[in-house]
């Protein structure tokens, strides 16, 4: 396999004390410790977790814990959903009711739960989900397209907000109050990540 | 969000230490002149020029007053918090995705996370059914908004080229031209060159050097996640702390729940709620400055005996003829690292196939923006909106700085089936949420293919390899649009509505066509425009006194 990265030697989180202090208070956030879950059974954790691995192609638990938590509290907060087609259920229910179909779809596939099946066999029920395949009768109170993009946009979303992602691909990060000065092509700050010498 | 800070408490009221506590204690709680529902684009530019014209202003905004230093932050996933998030229902062929990328909460509204790029619609736009037999005429022409593009450009200095080659105004702009421009705007224009496409520095809403106490920018490429040095404009910073200077009122945290008529049939203000209490805010004259999805949303739940099929809408078109631009991202991977994270997001552009054509067998056109990303911004568009997840995803964002990109501004047409209609499901403020629905129609669908592949060919003929296109909208306009026959339309040319004479409707949803170009300018100056009708109707009737105002501004 491919290294993960492109920029071996380069850490975001080095430049921290050049970000301004609510902007480095966010993101450190995300390192952890995080608070206990508020709206995810442990059950349920352990699916996204899981889902989360294919979603995003890594198995790294210390960015996966915080993609969790991360869904978990958009999941138990009070703030809108954006947009919700019209017919599919509001995204608390969505949710919950969609990982029981999860499970049960595995059940009947495999004989065992999601958590139960192997990694190619998980890989296959969420390739069925986003293309909306996975033809069952639980499927028909739950969307299941719908429920792939739900989760899998939430997940990304969290992935690419950790600074360890930052880092591997060579993203600069925040940059206030100092800015980006050497903006033109081929020209990079010197706290920007720099390709190792050796990589492909 | 630290908790050491809520930004929810630093609300009502006033700008800096001006403030009441009591929302009873209103400065004009027994009667404002003019009452503004929303303080974004328009709502901040309305406040500006009527109070500075001398009238009692109450401006009401359902979001935060938020303070840049404070509530922003150099991260995409918190400053999501600047959008309109309250969930919308959405249905259609190509339902809409509502949020960051087209509404602002929060007083300055949209323009404290738009990418500042600040265009003048063309003399085409304002007659599409002249000079395309398509959709309908404007009320208005250019030549009625031009002073306004004029006056707002000057007044907050926009930067723009000395030259710029397409539509009636040509430059030069009153700041210089942003430089340099960042790595994927450099590749644009050396794509644009190669192929004998006109190119420019984009015009922004920018500054380029110092002005009126704030700095130039420092390309952070943050701007859709509200700008921290205060570079870039947003009525939050200009407008509304100038209009306060002015005498205005702002009530941030108000959400308004209704707007009320008396039996004469005129309006006599709003009802709004904050901290789940009712207030009512008396005024002369109201304008509804809320968008697209929230203005129609409140005339039509504002139904009473006297308009049961709600405010200002004996034409049946409130809510109807809504319209996006399409706003197709195009990637191409190049050899060499691009960044696209740096720098303002637009800083090339070319409108090259802006005007109609008729040999590409549609009518109207596109702007071809040179534009940057940030992580989030392109994984989950990716995820959402193309349908690439997993190992693909993976593959591709280990690459992210490889990529250079290009949006698409086009033109959609208006279509009185892409509408804002009223749901059964009911908010926390009991007023139903409502159903954007949308399709893109066979015109919009051509127009999309041949942007993309000139976009595509752009990337190419600069080295870059075509690698992906995210289907992706920006900005809304239309659902009480302008015109001179009051069955056929919700607003005169003054944006003033055809069946309640104090009530005005002013912000993009009166607009009649989307043009083919972002629009903000646009909606700001027939705000002005709108702002000066009205201090010329007072004067002639008299019926407002004109105070006299301290000198600040």
């Amino acid at each position: 396999m491919q290294e993960r990265t492109r920029y071996i030697n380069y850490n975001v989180l080095k430049e921290k004390e050049h970000w301004d202090d609510h902007t480095r208070e966010i993101v450190l956030k995300r390192l952890g410790p995080f608070i206990e879950y508020k709206f995810l059974s442990e059950h349920e954790t352990k699916m996204i977790l899981a889902i989360a691995e294919h979603i995003v192609y890594d198995e790294r638990k210390e960015i996966l814990l915080y993609v969790v938590h991360n869904l978990d509290n958009t999941l138990a907060s009070p703030i809108g959903e954006n947009q919700r087609k019209v017919g599919i259920p509001e995204h608390k229910i969505l949710v919950r009711q969609g990982l029981k179909a999860v499970d049960k779809f595995a059940q009947k596939q495999y004989g065992v739960s999601f958590l139960e099946i192997n990694k190619q066999q998980q890989l296959s029920v969420l390739t069925a989900l986003s293309k909306g395949e996975a033809m069952q009768m639980e499927w028909q109170s739950i969307p299941q397209k719908e429920l792939f993009k739900k989760l899998a946009t939430e997940i990304v979303s969290a992935y690419y907000s950790h600074p360890t992602v930052w880092s591997e691909i060579g993203y600069g990060g925040p940059a206030y109050p100092r800015g980006y000065v050497r903006v033109e092509t081929g020209l990079t700050d010197p706290w920007e990540a720099k390709r190792d010498a050796n990589e492909a | 969000m630290p908790t050491k800070h809520d930004f929810v408490q630093h609300n009502c009221d006033h700008y800096d230490g001006n403030r009441y506590d009591h929302l009873d204690k209103r400065k004009y709680g027994e009667e404002a002149d003019i009452c503004i529902v929303g303080a974004g684009a328009a709502g901040g530019v309305l406040a500006y020029e009527l109070s500075q014209a001398g009238f009692k202003v109450v401006v009401i905004e359902a979001g935060p007053f938020w303070n840049p230093q404070t509530d922003f932050a150099s991260d995409e996933l918190s400053m999501h918090s600047l959008a309109w998030n309250d969930t919308r229902l959405v249905a259609g062929n190509n339902p809409l995705a509502m949020g960051h990328n087209n509404s602002g909460r929060g007083v300055g509204g949209g323009t404290v996370h738009f990418t500042g790029v600040f265009y003048r619609f063309h003399e085409s736009d304002f007659q599409l059914r002249t000079m395309d037999g398509v959709a309908d005429d404007w009320p208005i022409t250019y030549k009625d908004l031009e002073p306004y593009y004029e006056k707002i450009e000057k007044d907050i200095a926009v930067s723009g080229p000395k030259h710029f080659p397409w539509g009636p105004f040509q430059g030069p702009y009153p700041y210089p031209e942003r430089e340099p421009i960042s790595a994927n705007s450099e590749l644009f224009r050396r794509g644009c060159e190669k192929l004998g496409i006109r190119s420019a520095v984009a015009p922004l809403a920018i500054l380029s050097a110092p002005f009126d106490g704030r700095p130039p920018c420092i390309n952070r490429g943050f701007c859709n996640q509200g700008c921290l040095p205060n570079a870039k404009f947003s009525t939050l910073i200009h407008y509304i702390p100038k209009a306060i200077g002015h005498g205005a009122e702002v009530l941030s945290d108000c959400m308004v729940t209704q707007v009320v008529v008396d039996k004469s049939g005129r309006v006599t203000g709003v009802t709004f709620i904050h901290d789940d209490k009712e207030y009512f805010q008396k005024a002369k004259i109201t304008i509804i400055s809320a968008f697209c999805i929230e203005t129609p949303r409140l005339l039509l739940h504002s139904a009473c005996p006297m308009f049961p099929n709600g405010l200002a809408n004996s034409s049946g078109m409130v809510g109807k003829a809504l319209m996006t631009h399409t706003g197709h991202d195009i990637y191409a991977k190049f050899h060499d690292e691009v960044r696209i994270y740096k720098g303002t997001p637009v800083m090339a552009v070319s409108q090259e196939f802006y005007e109609t054509d008729k040999s590409r067998g549609f009518v109207k056109g596109y702007t071809l923006n040179a534009h940057g990303s940030r992580p989030l911004g392109l994984a989950k568009n990716l995820v959402s909106k193309a349908d690439i997840w997993g190992e693909k995803l993976y593959d591709i964002m280990r690459d992210y700085n490889f990529y250079a990109q290009i949006t698409m501004v086009g033109e959609v047409l208006p279509d009185n089936n892409n509408s804002v209609t009223l749901s059964n499901e009911k908010d926390e403020y009991g007023i139903p949420r409502p159903i954007i629905t949308f399709s893109y129609g066979e015109n919009d669908n051509k127009l999309i293919v041949h942007g993309v592949q000139k976009a595509n060919e752009i990337l190419e003929a600069t080295g870059g390899k075509p690698a992906f296109v995210i289907p992706d909208t920006g900005h809304l306009m239309g659902t009480c649009r302008m015109g001179n026959n009051s069955s056929t339309s919700v607003v005169d040319g003054f944006c003033r509505s055809h069946d309640i004479p104090n009530l005005y409707i002013c912000s993009a949803a009166v607009f009649v066509t989307s043009g083919g170009c972002n629009p903000t300018e646009t909606v700001m100056a027939i705000a002005a425009r709108t702002a000066d009708y009205i201090i010329e109707e007072a004067k002639k009737d008299g019926q407002y006194g004109m105070r006299k105002t301290s000198s600040m501004t």
